[in-house]
């Protein structure tokens, strides 16, 4: 890219012309709030702008019908973690089908970088991100968010789910990467071998 | 010696050799699932299908011997789709169950699908067969859904414990493994199953959803369960040891453990570990930091001089027990280690497979040391007679020793380096805080007298340190030459020096395979018909 010079000169002596003409900018904008209603900002906390469907806000574990966490805890989400901020510890469900479920499950949300990876490593959509941004607490455990509130959070209704697989999907894209590296690499076509 | 060639490489062989050990060897993978090098061929997978030139048909390389001027291709076409087509027919019922499976991470199938399959199943999940999961076998899960019938863990039982627990059951599409009457598994070498099974089928039921493998670290190290010394990897996270998995060597254990070596890491991280120095005052136990305990046992034994007497201890490395030696010779005194005579039961099995009698991981090394010197007897009786004024124990085994305790009452000052709080410690004035075989760097000698090294996998606790440098601690005060040594592997290079028989070996001469020593003249009588 070519950079442009920009040539400023210092010497031209300052007028009264160019304060005016801020100072009337200034006004401009204070009238047109007071009587157009055109302000720049909003009253945040009663007043909140609209956020993307796929923001990453602070995440939410889905659960199944009867309630259980829909997680199996197979620490995908943990590995993928950039921060390591998932902490996971697996117990045994009756059910032979599923065998396995989150004992614990704890998300340090002051680690956290909100970068959805936990999302896109997750197989089975047991984790998804709300577009929840504001939530505070007065000492760092409390921002160590549990199994249990992770649950809790499910119906959100202020704020809406973020991020989530169906909104945008990260692992074909993998694959297929995969699958062209084995092409090129090995001459592999995976498939039904030509007949 | 038959000369030929894979992949374009010429290799040279013993007789008798098969292709995938040829390849094996010259680094050449070649997809396997039954075959295992310490198992019998049985060649029921077809995974390691390959073409040999001027062969009708793609052979085995599990099961075709290599012969003279054969030309064979791993990764030609036709051998890249057999590998392909094997692996779908594999995968027709297998579950979609990596999510929750153990075995993900250091699984034959995942990882083989990733280099040769990566198609999409023609069967839908609900067309797949099912069969039974979650089966309890005792210390050992099974799961028939997960299983591809390699055979293996058969062959385990029929060949290694010859007990033959398991075996198939049904035909076709609806074959599975079970025991008798889904019985669970009874002998001491159930983990080897989870071992030897490519896929999760068999799983250990200890690591059971403890632990994802692939946050595990490794390292090489020594089992210090008893004589034998199996070749082991310490699978650790954060400094915790998770479990303890066979190494392979042919010459000690092949490919196997005992299931008591691998419950050892149970031991490791418990609240009875000893972290710190104290010492007697009156009735009392007093914490004392561990260079000022080391500084009243310095007293000690400058006091007592050459009315000191010496117990190593056959847990301690090669190094401790040569630290331990350098300090025994420099202060004086008596020193012996043979408590409850283990090296008369160095040789003895316990079973036909790995476990022998000696529960000490170095009895041979204290004999090759010299450690045996002066007599536990002439000891214990210098005790009663009032002439040992300070004892040093490199172990609690005397402590716990019956016949031992009058003696001990008559010694006015005991130390003993210790690794777990136990009752018998209570005869001691003085407890300094010793290193786990996991916890630091040294050697040890087998009953087979191979000199075998293990690795530091996790740190102590606390302020334990290995028994070395304890007696580093003391040399030093001592102003003794060996002193200088910083590590496990300095002393080892210096003892190498000394002892008759290790001359010319260091760590790297050693490696991670152990080295095997001359069997010495004094214990060839003893070691001659049970070592073989």
């Amino acid at each position: 890219m070519a950079t442009r010079i920009v040539t400023v000169d210092r010497d031209t002596k300052p007028g009264v012309g160019p304060i005016l003409l801020g100072l009337w900018i200034t006004l401009r904008n204070m009238l047109q709030t007071l009587f157009q209603r055109k302000a720049a900002t909003i009253q945040y906390p009663e007043e909140k702008r609209p956020v993307s469907s796929r923001y990453r806000g602070v995440h939410i574990l889905t659960v199944r019908q009867d309630g259980s966490p829909k997680c199996v805890a197979c620490y995908m989400c943990a590995t993928a973690c950039p921060a390591e901020c998932i902490y996971i510890e697996a117990g045994e469900r009756p059910e032979k089908s599923i065998e396995k479920y989150p004992t614990r499950f704890e998300i340090d949300l002051l680690r956290c970088v909100y970068c959805g990876f936990c999302v896109d490593a997750c197989p089975e959509e047991a984790i998804i991100m709300s577009r929840e941004n504001n939530l505070v607490g007065t000492t760092r455990a409390e921002l160590v968010i549990d199994r249990d509130r992770l649950m809790a959070r499910n119906p959100i209704a202020e704020h809406g789910v973020g991020y989530r697989p169906e909104e945008h999907d990260v692992r074909r894209p993998v694959r297929v990467a995969a699958l062209e590296r084995l092409q090129k690499e090995h001459g592999i076509v995976p498939g039904m071998p030509k007949r | 010696m038959p000369k030929f060639t894979i992949d374009g490489k010429e290799l040279e062989v013993a007789p008798g050799t098969t292709v995938i050990q040829a390849a094996t060897e010259a680094g050449i993978d070649i997809p396997h699932f039954c075959w295992h090098p310490d198992l019998p061929v049985d060649g029921n997978c077809r995974m390691c299908l390959v073409e040999v030139e001027k062969a009708p048909k793609l052979q085995i390389a599990c099961n075709t011997l290599v012969s003279e001027g054969m030309v064979v291709h791993t990764q030609s076409p036709k051998a890249a789709e057999a590998h392909r087509t094997t692996l779908e027919m594999l995968l027709i019922n297998h579950p979609i169950d990596c999510p929750v499976c153990d075995q993900a991470g250091e699984c034959y199938l995942q990882d083989q699908y990733m280099d040769h399959g990566l198609h999409d199943s023609k069967v839908e999940i609900e067309h797949k067969v099912r069969k039974r999961k979650v089966a309890n076998l005792g210390p050992i899960m099974l799961d028939a859904e997960r299983c591809v019938l390699c055979s293996r863990c058969l062959r385990f039982e029929r060949e290694v414990t010859g007990t033959n627990l398991l075996e198939f059951k049904n035909r076709g599409n609806v074959t599975e493994i079970t025991t008798f009457d889904g019985g669970p598994i009874t002998h001491e070498y159930s983990g080897n199953l989870a071992d030897v099974c490519p896929v999760g089928a068999l799983l250990s039921h200890d690591f059971r959803f403890k632990m994802r493998v692939w946050f595990l670290e490794q390292a090489e190290s020594v089992c210090g369960g008893c004589s034998t010394g199996c070749n082991v990897w310490i699978d650790t996270r954060d400094g915790e040891v998770q479990r303890i998995r066979p190494r392979r060597n042919v010459e000690v254990n092949k490919s196997w453990i005992c299931d008591p070596g691998r419950m050892l890491y149970k031991q490791f991280h418990v609240p009875e570990r000893i972290s710190g120095a104290r010492a007697r005052r009156g009735a009392n136990w007093e914490g004392v930091a561990l260079e000022a305990a080391l500084d009243e046992l310095h007293a000690k034994l400058q006091e007592a001089g050459a009315a000191t007497a010496f117990l190593a201890s056959p847990q301690a490395s090669n190094e401790d027990l040569f630290a331990f030696k350098a300090l025994a010779e420099s202060v004086g005194g008596k020193l012996d280690f043979r408590v409850g005579n283990p090296q008369d039961r160095l040789h003895e099995r316990i079973d036909a497979v790995l476990q022998r009698a000696d529960r000490n991981p170095n009895t041979q090394g204290c004999l090759d040391l010299g450690v045996g010197r002066d007599g536990v007897d002439a000891i214990l009786a210098a005790c009663r007679a009032g002439s040992v004024k300070a004892l040093v124990l490199q172990g609690p085994e005397l402590l716990r020793a019956a016949e031992a305790q009058d003696a001990l009452a008559k010694v006015p000052f005991v130390a003993v380096m210790a690794t777990h709080e136990e009752p018998a410690l209570a005869a001691a004035h003085l407890v300094l805080p010793a290193a786990l075989w996991v916890e630091q760097d040294g050697t040890y000698t087998n009953y087979q007298r191979r000199v075998q090294r293990a690795k530091k996998a996790v740190p102590p606790p606390g302020d334990a340190k290995p028994r070395f440098e304890l007696a580093l601690g003391l040399l030093r005060r001592r102003g003794h030459a060996l002193a200088a040594a910083v590590s496990a592997r300095d002393l080892f290079t210096t003892l190498a020096k000394s002892v008759p028989g290790y001359a010319n070996l260091d760590y790297k001469a050693l490696g991670f395979g152990g080295r095997a020593l001359a069997t010495a003249p004094g214990a060839a009588a003893a070691s001659a018909p049970a070592g073989a």
